[in-house]
């Protein structure tokens, strides 16, 4: 009698546990970096913010998911998003020849090109120049196949230290960066140039990347990113964050 | 051998229908395809609205709020002392003009180019100072003039973009209403000609049927009909006339029947059966309303004895010859049967017995005064006795009784004359015959 009542109590405790379950909103790991300003940082409170947060908070809002965000260097993002332990990486990732067939991008969130950021009289690649590098992306790709004198560093934040420190001379750097840095006063004193580099490797659509385990996500995030570059919402985050619009 | 069934030319009913619904469906279907095909042209500008040229509007919008973010830029530049602020917008200045959304529109990317190089020599040659530029300030105007009519332009160049959708949307939707009218037409026009259709050839051809049906009878001619084109109704119509042939054939036969069964076959008189219903009939109707009626038998003298001489068909000749006058003699209002061989009953309605003795008396004379031709050729005259009887106030067998009671009197008082129950005989001609 007593494992009868046994049986019919767990019973009904699997049954309600599958339909909480099932009423409950899509869970997703996104990958953010904290210290990309200012398209993901902590903000004086200590939260996460910046314009690919809030992009992908209003994306999880479109589509009713339940986001959560783990903090990863920029570098690591990737890595985590293929072997399936976050399903969206909200970092920024240009399309490379090597994660062709690997990584799912979403469609662009804005388009981007790459900065050299040098004393006026160096230009991009001079002997003796030693460049500051965000280490896995297309910069230091492209500064590795230049043959230049790389400093490579974890996150576009230590750029800036790097650059005061004079542990580098110049740096090449994505678009976003180089406004952030520029609102640095000792970055400022430094007296850099910027040139913009036109190679077609540095510059191109910046989407998300989305985890080749969670396939399906794609429509739903695209469909999601069309809706708010409609309704104005990716237009008051862009007002937020940027100066100008870079879409 | 069966009649032949006339051929009939026309269309059966369901096919007829069938072929109207048939063609209603394909033009009906025809047109809802052309609705749906306009509907979906609707639907395409939509999506491509929705899809393409929204975004692309927006896009724009974007483009002209960068060329606008320049214009500010290159005010701040003039309007600050600060050469660090000046650096910061001339770097904000040299992200918009390098943005691959300003490149990709010649037009813009040629004049955020122009306002770079611009710019940049404003910043330069302000390097060393904390002075606000001022130098350029009125070529710069010029400058921010044309970066504000560019903004107009591609602001208004992204919005012209939806005229073109919006305008085949319209074209579509109009489109659309035109059909629908024409839907809405061509559903009217076949409830009119099914209306009319159905009314022509069913509801008028079924009210001519009613009405023939209604009024048939094998006493008027047999009804004409508009020849429908339903074979159905044709099938009636023509069923209608067999029956009213039958009808008439029917009422030959009956009337043919009854003449059988109510006259007398050589004389043509009413047989006796006959005679006693319609008697009595009349006798109370004279009876109830008070009105004399007199009833009267009469018996051709020496018949027998003229059978016996001349033969049986002589005697046929003289019971006929006697009806004729029987005939000649009475009113039309009057009865008369052969009562049996050559014995006749009458019955006189609204006469006294009186009145009646002068009729009889004529019909009596007529019989003696008039020979009878045989078919030999040998004329015969044949004499009559009468009885008459009132009967106002008996039964016709009570009556004819009394009649023939007074018959066999004016037998008895030697033939050739009329004789009143319980009167004396009025006539008194007595010749023997033959």
């Amino acid at each position: 009698m007593h494992r009868l009542l046994l049986a019919l109590l767990l019973t009904f405790l699997l049954s309600f546990g599958a339909r909480a379950e099932g009423g409950r909103p899509v869970d997703l790991r996104i990958v953010v970096a904290d210290d990309a300003a200012p398209l993901a940082y902590r903000d004086e409170s200590g939260q996460l913010t910046g314009f690919s947060v809030e992009i992908a908070r209003a994306l999880c809002s479109e589509i009713g998911a339940n986001c959560v965000f783990d903090v990863v260097a920029e570098g690591d993002a990737l890595p985590r998003l293929l072997q399936g332990k976050a399903d969206i990486a909200a970092t920024g990732i240009f399309e490379t020849r090597e994660q062709r067939g690997k990584l799912i991008q979403a469609d662009p969130y804005y388009r981007s090109f790459s900065l050299w950021l040098g004393p006026a009289d160096a230009s991009p690649g001079r002997k003796g120049v030693r460049v500051a590098v965000v280490g896995g992306s297309i910069q230091e790709d492209y500064a590795r196949r230049q043959g230049w004198n790389i400093k490579v560093v974890r996150s576009s934040g230590e750029l800036t230290r790097m650059l005061i420190a004079d542990e580098a001379q110049a740096a090449l750097v994505p678009m976003i960066a180089a406004l952030q840095m520029q609102k640095n006063r000792a970055f400022r004193g430094l007296g850099l140039a910027p040139t913009v580099l036109r190679a077609p490797e540095l510059s191109g659509d910046i989407s998300f990347g989305i985890s080749p385990h969670r396939p399906h996500l794609k429509n739903d995030i695209n469909a999601a990113l069309a809706r708010i570059k409609r309704n104005g919402t990716y237009d008051r985050i862009n007002s937020r964050f940027l100066p100008f619009r870079v879409s | 051998m069966p009649e032949a069934v006339p051929s009939r030319r026309g269309l059966p009913a369901g096919r007829a229908f069938g072929l109207l619904a048939a063609v209603f469906v394909i033009a009906f279907g025809v047109a809802v395809l052309l609705l749906a095909k306009d509907q979906q042209r609707v639907i395409e500008v939509n999506d491509r609205l929705q899809e393409r040229t929204f975004p692309e509007i927006i896009r724009y919008q974007r483009l002209a709020r960068n060329l606008e973010q320049l214009r500010q830029e290159g005010e701040r530049i003039f309007a600050v002392s600060s050469h660090a602020s000046r650096q910061q917008s001339m770097f904000v200045v040299t992200l918009i003009a390098s943005h691959p959304s300003v490149l990709e529109h010649p037009e813009a990317a040629k004049l955020a180019r122009e306002v770079e190089q611009f710019l940049g020599q404003v910043v330069a040659q302000s390097a060393r100072s904390d002075k606000r530029p001022t130098s350029h300030y009125d070529e710069w105007q010029g400058i921010a003039a044309r970066l504000g009519i560019l903004v107009d332009d591609i602001s208004f160049e992204g919005i012209n973009l939806a005229g073109s959708d919006l305008q085949q949307a319209s074209t579509a939707m109009n489109l659309a209403r035109y059909k629908l009218v024409a839907v809405l037409l061509l559903v009217s026009l076949f409830l009119v000609v099914l209306v009319v259709l159905v009314r022509r050839h069913l509801i008028h051809p079924l009210q001519r049927i009613d009405h023939a049906l209604s009024g048939l009878s094998a006493d008027k001619p047999a009804p004409l009909f508009n020849t429908s084109r339903l074979l159905e109704i044709q099938a009636v119509e023509e069923a209608i006339r067999e029956h009213h042939d039958l009808l008439v054939q029917n009422e030959e036969i009956r009337r043919g029947l009854e003449s059988l069964a109510n006259k007398d076959g050589l004389t043509g008189l009413m047989n006796r059966r006959h005679f006693m219903q319609s008697a009595e009939v009349e006798l109370q109707r004279a009876q109830r309303y008070r009105r004399p009626v007199t009833v009267a038998m009469a018996d051709l003298d020496f018949f027998k004895k003229l059978n016996d001489t001349y033969g049986h068909a002589a005697g046929d000749v003289v019971l006929k010859a006697f009806a004729e006058r029987v005939r000649e003699a009475l009113r039309q209002s009057d009865l008369v049967c052969r009562y049996g061989g050559e014995e006749f009953a009458f019955l006189f309605p609204e006469i006294s017995t009186v009145e009646t003795v002068k009729l009889a008396e004529r019909l009596r004379a007529g019989c003696a005064d008039n020979a009878v031709l045989l078919p030999d050729g040998r004329p015969v005259t044949v004499t009559v006795s009468i009885g008459l009887a009132e009967a106002s106030e008996c039964s016709i067998e009570a009556a004819l009784r009394h009649a023939d009671e007074a018959l066999y009197a004016a037998k008895r008082q030697g033939r050739n004359r009329v004789v009143i129950d319980d009167a004396k005989a009025v006539t008194n001609p007595i010749q023997e015959n033959p």
